[in-house]
């Protein structure tokens, strides 16, 4: 990044940033130091590229003018408390709208590969066409600037995500870091789900397979397209040294309540995103076989408090991040000490691969989700449709689909996630829209515009309609219901288009969520590290309004690539069957959703209005 | 007066799942909350007969006071 203003929203061509765009049919690479045109490309991450999706005309996400980009945001590297974020950016393979045209997606995380990247001086790298072979780029520093190379990478294929960076270590040694696609993604004709991993300081020292995961919308499957199995970023760490002003925003981080509930409960925290199980199950809403809680403490079995006795859980953290929000589950030793790692559970991995299936058995949990990272597919994806196959064979026993598995059978469930991560079932690997619209049942397939639920009921979540990536990491309205105790129409309408939306911020300067995730990035905490690090004045105002922009013209791309109206819903299954369970007030009823979309879309609607470049057009 | 106090998760360590707990009239969750000695910065839902309350609501005979730590994310 080179900056020539220290006022970027006023003169943002006067910030320019360092992109290679790679040719992976004839394997030519150009470099170029390109001027932002907003304050959104300046900040990055999808703020950016969403802006260069929108100059092409895409209309099959595997096809040679689909790029992949990846990037990172304006504090990626930098010395802010998480200030690791990669982001990978394409057309989507699994996300499509009812015209079959596909979304634009983005996905992220964390891992230290997103800070190499950004040391070798590289702000943003283009993957263009597909390699007629496998390879690999290897992206490092010289003294001329940052060099990108396409290596064979032959001896990669088949392996796994975690595998493939081990062998890559070998190669490159310590100062080197990973993303990398599995067997997954390597399917990528059946795996639409496929997700890329990214290597932490942990995983390359201890040798086990504590990747992080950029793993929504199918980038992997883009990858695997493309032929391109892996990145290697190799620099010398580059971060500054801690001023003043960052080092209270970081000790805020950890010690001013936003992150509270992240950090582990020898620390006095609530002990990472795991204990959502505890807050869900007082309401009831724990996703339990697809979706259906059932008002019984089935949920409780893999609350914490009864795994821990059986294993060993190691609270740890990402690259010098304080909130050490990850619970490392092992196998107990008969001493008491730590064995085999296992799993790393989060809520959404752990309920989708687990309650949700029927599996209460948290051995057995932990195999499919490490089943699932290792062959780099999106444990959300994976765990939604497999859900959708058991709920629907308990509908029809007599005729079943694919082995017949049913909820809870761990051993039919684990063929079938191995079946579908070596590319062996796109029954599964093609997600539960395709596959529910082949059944012809499709109310409770559990997806919103193609892209699978996470573990928040969707009737706690009416707000999933209109978020633009996934889930509740684009919307975040996933607590307005069972945190905040909204449900008036006012609340949430103030909620999807003005303050939720407001969460997708992380996904562009290159911060994790838990930096303050009830909070957002327009605060003072970013507006201080932003002058830190860049010597530049950008106020909390001028934040809010490109992160707005951003999300709406991700909206705008919906709409452009043949989503209607109508399609900015839940699963039909929330009201033709209400879950009497649920013990929340019920805001999606029919005329709940019919009132909440006419408010919402007069809002958003006029707003979108010249958001988008012209296909075609040549930003430069 | 008497008031069941209910703790979700991590607030259990060390103190109680379900309790009835005698207390003077009017006490507001606050009150509740710091004589439990539960660290404010993580309390994120109270409930007060399974409806969502405020911290400075008061309780009553009777009452069933449920407090859950933050729901951020997942």
């Amino acid at each position: 990044m080179k900056c020539f203003t220290s006022d970027p929203a006023s003169e943002p061509a006067s910030v320019l940033y360092a992109r290679c765009t790679v040719d992976l049919g004839s394997g030519k690479t150009r470099y170029e130091d390109v001027p932002c045109r907003n304050l959104e490309d300046v900040l990055g991450g999808f703020g950016r590229s969403f802006q260069i999706l929108a100059e092409r005309d895409i209309r099959d996400a595997y096809c040679d003018a689909n790029p992949l980009i990846v990037n990172t945001g304006l504090l990626t590297g930098s010395s802010a408390m998480t200030g690791l974020r990669t982001y990978f950016s394409g057309y989507s393979p699994i996300k499509e709208s009812r015209k079959g045209l596909p979304a634009a997606i983005w996905s992220t995380g964390s891992g230290n590969f997103g800070a190499k990247f950004k040391w070798t001086g590289l702000d943003e790298l283009i993957f263009e066409n597909r390699s007629p072979e496998p390879v690999y780029a290897l992206i490092r520093e010289s003294v001329d600037g940052p060099v990108v190379e396409l290596k064979p990478a032959g001896h990669l294929v088949g392996l796994s995500t975690h595998a493939k960076m081990m062998a890559l270590q070998n190669e490159y040694g310590s100062n080197a870091h990973f993303a990398a696609i599995g067997q997954a993604g390597e399917q990528w004709e059946n795996v639409y789900m496929g997700a890329v991993a990214l290597s932490t300081d942990n995983q390359l020292k201890s040798g086990e397979d504590k990747m992080r995961f950029a793993g929504r919308g199918g980038m992997g499957s883009l990858m695997g397209y493309k032929n391109l199995l892996a990145l290697v970023a190799q620099s010398s760490d580059k971060i500054k040294p801690l001023t003043a002003e960052v080092k209270k925003v970081n000790i805020n981080v950890v010690k001013g309540g936003g992150s509270a509930r992240l950090q582990p409960i020898s620390r006095g925290g609530g002990g990472g995103t795991w204990a959502a199980y505890d807050v869900m199950q007082v309401f009831n809403a724990v996703p339990v076989n697809n979706f259906r809680p059932q008002g019984n403490d089935l949920p409780e079995k893999l609350f914490r408090e009864n795994v821990e006795p059986q294993f060993v859980i190691k609270s740890e953290a990402c690259f010098r991040c304080g909130i050490t929000c990850h619970n490392n589950v092992h196998e107990k030793r008969g001493d008491g000490s730590a064995g085999r790692f296992l799993a790393k559970f989060d809520y959404e991995p752990l309920n989708l691969l687990g309650t949700n299936l029927g599996i209460h058995d948290a051995a057995q949990a932990a195999s499919l989700i490490h089943l699932s990272d290792n062959y780099g597919m999106d444990s959300i994806s994976l765990g939604v449709t497999v859900s959708y196959v058991l709920s629907y064979n308990e509908r029809h026993p007599e005729q079943p689909l694919l082995n017949g598995a049913r909820f809870g059978e761990y051993a039919g469930i684990r063929e079938l996630v191995e079946q579908a991560g070596t590319g062996n079932l796109p029954e599964i690997g093609h997600g539960s829209k395709r596959l529910s619209e082949s059944t012809g049942e499709t109310s409770y397939a559990y997806h919103v515009k193609g892209l699978e639920l996470p573990a928040y009921q969707p009737e706690t979540n009416p707000g999933y309609a209109w978020a633009i990536a996934g889930g509740h990491m684009s919307m975040g309205t996933y607590g307005l219901l069972t945190r905040e105790g909204k449900s008036d129409m006012d609340s949430w309408v103030e909620g999807i288009t003005r303050t939720k939306l407001q969460i997708v911020g992380f996904d562009m300067i290159g911060l994790c969520k838990f930096f303050d995730i009830t909070k957002g990035i327009c605060t003072q905490m970013v507006v201080d590290c932003i002058k830190s690090e860049f010597d530049m004045d950008v106020t909390a105002e001028d934040l809010a309004a490109a992160v707005r922009r951003a999300f709406l013209r991700g909206l705008a791309l919906e709409l452009r690539q043949g989503y209607e109206k109508s399609e900015y819903t839940l699963p039909a299954e929330v009201w033709e069957r209400p879950n009497q369970n649920i013990k929340l007030p019920n805001i999606t009823s029919p005329e709940f959703i019919a009132e909440l979309q006419k408010r919402v879309w007069e809002i958003f609607e006029p707003e979108l209005e010249g958001l988008l470049p012209e296909i075609g057009q040549k930003g430069r | 007066m008497k008031v069941t106090i209910k703790l979700v998760g991590p607030f259990r360590d060390g103190r109680f799942k379900e309790n009835v707990r005698e207390y003077p009239s009017a006490v507001s969750v606050l009150e509740v909350v710091d004589e439990l000695r539960i660290p404010r910065p993580l309390l994120g839902i109270v409930l007060i007969n399974d409806i969502h309350a405020r911290i400075e609501d008061e309780l009553h005979d009777g009452d069933t006071l449920c407090l859950l730590p933050l729901l951020d994310g997942g």
